[in-house]
């Protein structure tokens, strides 16, 4: 019975004072705060930034199928002839005349023994 | 001393209206009313539907053929210039940027009682570049999207058009439009006080999803060769229109399908109605001869004749059923083969007669005629083919030749298709493919077989007696390519007269269908020209040539190996016992 009453008159003797406690309360108050402020702010700049790279995105995406599209343009059968005529390239398919044909038959053995060669 | 009773007084009423100040905002902010947090939910909210981009249409190698690009709508605040720029400055910068009139813009402009006007709409990003970097205050730019289509008029009554509200109206577009348009996307959030969106407070966010491409079973560089084949044939011969189909002969996929007049499919508003038309599929006529090649393939195939058996062509008249039938020349006596070849209108209508009523009628059906195709376009006619019941009795006579009855463009190549390719009708296909947003293919037409009007052996028969029509004697010998030998058939016909009845002496629908390789076909390919006005009205002079030069591109492009051209099909009339044609080499 004695021991336990010493036990707690050394427990009332270590007890914290009343300021050092609300000093700790509110600077565990203010960290919160400023942690939460903090993480607002963060919070804010990174939705900010996803804004600013999902318009990045939308305008790169956009400038894409745009230059796809004046290349598919560019690229039309048309364009292709005025582009060949604009250089004075004549491109014609050859005439029969300009044609070798080969035949199966026509080749002796001996020329596919040298082919082969 | 004095004054302290007014002071005392003076702090109260301060200090209450202070608190009753504080009191209020404690209330505002702790304790809002419903009602004002009602306003406050709808003055920030921020609701954005988006709209999915529209798939695209792609010919069968993946070249793009129609696309939603970014465009801009041109815009001003008025009120804003009037109050903070200079009215001159932008008018003068709009009217030379936009090429428009300069009083039309001041006019927009000089409204200081609107905040908002649009100046021009659908602008390309490229055009308004310069306007953009002049950095005009009062001018916003809206984004918008637009179809376009890079190839202009390339194809362009395949391909149709979308609307300026992104609706397909006409081609594909109008019939894969439910598969094209894009899925909306929505986004809930709220809006600061320069009304751009709070990241944070974002509680839906549903990303638009663009449309099904389109993948067509046309070759662009076919179509263009096609359509350039017209364009001469437009200058040599000046039809009123003139169109074409090349199709694969084995799976019925048209490679190409091109229609004069056309149009610019980027500027499709300004076009008549009329150049819009599809002929190759909603125009129909009398073919005339080109439906020589159906009948006689009936007549062989049922037995009724024989490829040797001879018929009198009465030297150019033939008087049967209270008319008189003519040719366009005199011939004596021909072998059906040569009824072909020659194209000769008694000779069809006595192989006709020999089959009779029933026959002709079930064998042209079998045929396809009087029946659409089943092509994925919209507004396909199925042309007219009487019951026999409705028939009198020299129709029999004029169906052989290719009046009474009303066809397509699309009919015929499909019927001669039949005839290439082993007695077997193709569905003609115009979609190779549909493929989603995730890569996925959801749609993938294969060939379908419609009916098969005549066996692989009387398909056979007929190729070799097509082949001879552009052999040197036969109708269409503009149309034969060196290299390959080229079965077809010419057709000229006399337009109806729909005003007084009977036909036309002055108006003719010229036409050639044919395929080749003849012992192995590959493509067959249609042209036909509506009223040439000028240098002939045969199909074998209008139109053979524009077949050969399409065909000529063609077989080269798509690499189809020649098969010899010294190969001459002969019919042996003398030894025409044997029932069979003989080949020399």
């Amino acid at each position: 019975m004695i021991n336990r009453q010493r036990v707690r008159s050394h427990k009332a003797q270590v007890r914290i004072p009343f300021p050092v406690v609300l000093a700790n309360i509110l600077v565990f108050v203010a960290v919160f705060g400023l942690s939460y402020v903090w993480l607002c702010a963060r919070c804010d700049t990174l939705g900010q930034e996803i804004k600013r790279l999902e318009t990045v995105q939308r305008e790169t995406r956009r400038r894409m199928i745009n230059e796809q599209d004046r290349w598919s343009s560019q690229l039309a059968p048309a364009n292709l002839d005025r582009a060949l005529k604009r250089h004075n390239l004549a491109m014609h398919l050859p005439n029969e005349q300009q044609i070798v044909r080969v035949r199966n038959g026509a080749v002796s053995p001996s020329a596919t023994l040298a082919y082969n060669k | 001393m004095k004054y302290k009773g007014r002071t005392v007084f003076s702090s109260v009423v301060i200090t209450t209206v202070f608190v009753g100040l504080g009191v209020r905002l404690a209330f505002l902010h702790l304790r809002p009313s419903p009602e004002i947090m009602a306003r406050i939910e709808t003055a920030r909210r921020l609701e954005q539907e988006t709209r999915g981009p529209r798939g695209r249409i792609l010919d069968r190698n993946g070249n793009m053929l129609a696309v939603d690009i970014a465009a801009k709508h041109v815009c001003a605040d008025p009120k804003f210039i009037q109050q903070n720029g200079d009215i001159r400055a932008v008018c003068d910068a709009l009217s030379s940027q936009l090429s428009m009139d300069r009083n039309v813009i001041w006019a927009m402009l000089n409204q200081p009682d609107r905040q908002y006007v649009r100046i021009q709409k659908f602008m390309r990003e490229e055009t308004i570049q310069p306007l953009r970097a002049m950095n005009l205050k009062g001018l916003v730019f809206e984004d918008v999207p637009i179809r376009d289509y890079p190839k202009g008029v390339l194809g362009a009554h395949v391909i149709g058009y979308a609307n300026y509200e992104g609706v397909g109206s006409a081609g594909i577009e109008q019939r894969m439009n439910s598969v094209m348009q894009g899925v909306a996307g929505l986004r809930i959030s709220q809006k600061d006080g320069r009304r751009r969106e709070i990241y944070g407070t974002r509680t839906v966010n549903i990303e638009p999803q663009p449309g099904a491409d389109v993948y067509l079973t046309i070759d662009q560089q076919i179509q263009h060769f096609a359509e350039k084949a017209l364009d001469n044939l437009l200058a040599k011969y000046h039809p009123k229109a003139a169109w074409a189909i090349v199709q694969n002969v084995r799976t019925g996929e048209i490679l190409a399908m091109a229609s004069l007049p056309t149009f610019n499919l980027n500027r499709f508003s300004t076009a008549p109605a009329e150049w819009m038309r599809n002929r190759a599929i909603n125009y129909t006529y009398e073919p005339g001869s080109t439906m020589k090649a159906m009948v006689i393939a009936s007549a062989l195939d049922c037995g009724a004749v024989r490829t040797t058996d001879i018929f009198d062509c009465e030297n150019g008249a033939w008087f049967y059923g209270g008319t008189t039938l003519h040719d366009s020349h005199p011939y004596g006596r021909l072998t059906v083969a040569d009824i072909i070849k020659k194209s000769s209108n008694i000779g069809a209508a006595k192989v006709a007669l020999q089959m009779g009523n029933a026959k002709v009628y079930q064998s042209l059906r079998a045929f396809g005629f009087g029946d659409s195709t089943g092509l994925e376009l919209p507004g396909e006619d199925a042309g007219i083919l009487w019951k026999p019941d409705r028939w009198s009795k020299i129709s029999i006579t004029h169906i052989a030749m290719g009046h009474e009855v009303l066809v397509t463009s699309m009919q015929m190549l499909s019927a001669i298709g039949a005839i290439a390719n082993d007695g077997v009708r193709m569905r003609p296909l115009i979609i190779r493919k549909v493929v989603n947003s995730k890569g996925e293919t959801v749609l993938s037409p294969q060939p379908q077989v419609l009916g098969r009007p005549i066996r692989p052996e009387t398909s056979k028969q007929m190729r070799r007696l097509m082949a001879r029509v552009t052999q040197p004697g036969g109708t269409g010998t503009q149309a034969a390519l060196p290299g390959y030998l080229v079965a077809g058939k010419t057709g000229t016909a006399q337009k109806v007269n729909l005003e007084h009845g009977g036909y036309y002496h002055d108006k003719f629908m010229a036409s050639f269908v044919g395929f080749l390789p003849v012992e192995n076909p590959a493509i067959s390919i249609i042209v036909v020209a509506d009223e040439p006005q000028q240098g002939g009205y045969y199909g074998g002079t209008v139109c053979a040539p524009f077949f050969r030069e399409i065909a000529d591109q063609t077989v080269r492009y798509l690499r189809i190996p020649p098969e010899g051209f010294t190969t001459e099909y002969v019919t042996d009339i003398e030894n025409s016992g044997s029932g069979e044609e003989s080949i020399s080499d």
